[in-house]
């Protein structure tokens, strides 16, 4: 039998028991964004997991899902040249409305983060948002986390201990410079050094 | 080859679960099928198959060896191998971590593994609408709650380096 919607959030609450949590605002403010479109469409890069499926899939008209993350790592692993994930953001220009970047960016080397961003300025359609994360020398580690959105925008960064990539260790004035491309939006500090950004593309 | 995991009456069954024990055919490994399948029975896909799937009332499953090209209609879908191809189901839709999925998938509901090789566009049956809280209104209980004002963006981080 199916589990009810209060089911499902017990049964991820009980998930996420004992994880780093915090409430997002930037999300807060994406969804807003998103609330003015009827038709929206999302796109994630990833590290899937099926709260966020479940989450965007119930707010937005269309959510792509396209798991970056573990292609960088299957890359990786192969010794294949990592340039080669980008064939895989082959979605029209202006497709979306907005794209979470999360901390990807922190995975990738300059040559990668600049295509990366290239991509993301190309796809979304002009006034639309990304979300992109830093995660500050306190709370980054080499361990690789998902951002779980759960109720009223609190965030659960859960590890994935499949996933071995590197980190960049970039900082506030690195993001901004990376993305230079985007209108810099809004910006919250969750904790020191941890960080969420808003870029609008004009 | 082809078999059949378990003999029982020849009623049609409406399948609901993964975890179902209603007749089942099984493709095998060794097997590629080029072609159209239609079933009234559960399926489980462990060869390769292209082309179209139909079994509206029943339960297809790609199991870990299964590699799969195909147009999906079912009542539930359980992904372990390789599926390229979109996917209509009017129940639940299962990816599991072992999964490598590339299409479209429309579902009443999906459930999907941490570690699972997605690039998919999903919808699914909305659930009911619910409430946006409104910025700055934070919940009392958080642990840690976020800044309510915006910083001013600037080439600084929070260190001032």
């Amino acid at each position: 039998m199916a589990a009810s919607a209060t089911d499902l959030s017990q049964m991820d609450l009980n998930r996420h028991s004992g994880l780093e949590v915090y409430t997002s605002n930037a999300l807060k403010l994406f969804m807003e964004h998103l609330n003015q479109h009827p038709q929206s469409k999302v796109l994630d890069v990833g590290p899937v997991c099926q709260e966020n499926i479940r989450f965007f899939a119930n707010r937005v008209w269309k959510h792509y899902v396209c798991d970056l993350f573990i292609r960088l790592d299957r890359y990786i692993r192969k010794g294949d040249p990592v340039h080669q994930i980008w064939k895989e953001l082959d979605y029209d220009p202006e497709s979306f409305d907005g794209i979470l970047v999360w901390e990807l960016a922190d995975r990738l080397d300059e040559q990668d983060v600049n295509r990366l961003v290239t991509l993301c300025h190309s796809m979304l359609k002009p006034g639309g948002l990304a979300v992109v994360m830093v995660m500050g020398d306190q709370i980054a580690s080499s361990e690789t986390r998902s951002f779980v959105v759960g109720q009223n925008y609190r965030i659960y960064l859960r590890p994935q201990p499949h996933l071995e990539l590197p980190l960049r260790g970039r900082q506030n004035r690195d993001v901004l410079s990376m993305m230079a491309p985007f209108i810099p939006a809004k910006s919250f500090i969750c904790r020191p050094g941890f960080m969420e950004f808003l870029f609008r593309r004009e | 080859m082809l078999k059949k995991s378990k003999k029982t009456n020849a009623e049609p069954k409406v399948s609901t679960s993964p975890l179902s024990m209603v007749d089942r055919t099984i493709i095998g490994d060794q097997i590629y099928i080029e072609g159209n399948i239609r079933g009234e029975e559960d399926l489980l896909i462990e060869g390769s198959v292209k082309g179209r799937i139909e079994m509206k009332a029943h339960h297809l499953t790609v199991g870990s060896k299964g590699q799969v090209e195909a147009e999906v209609n079912a009542a539930n879908v359980t992904i372990s191998g390789k599926l390229e191809g979109n996917i209509n189901a009017t129940g639940r839709v299962e990816i599991t971590k072992s999964a490598d999925f590339n299409g479209e998938i429309k579902a009443k509901s999906i459930s999907v593994e941490d570690g699972a090789y997605l690039k998919a566009v999903i919808e699914l049956e909305r659930e009911p609408t619910q409430k946006t809280v409104p910025l700055g209104k934070p919940e009392t209980k958080a642990p840690s709650e976020p800044a309510k004002e915006p910083i001013i963006l600037a080439g600084k981080d929070s260190k001032g380096n």
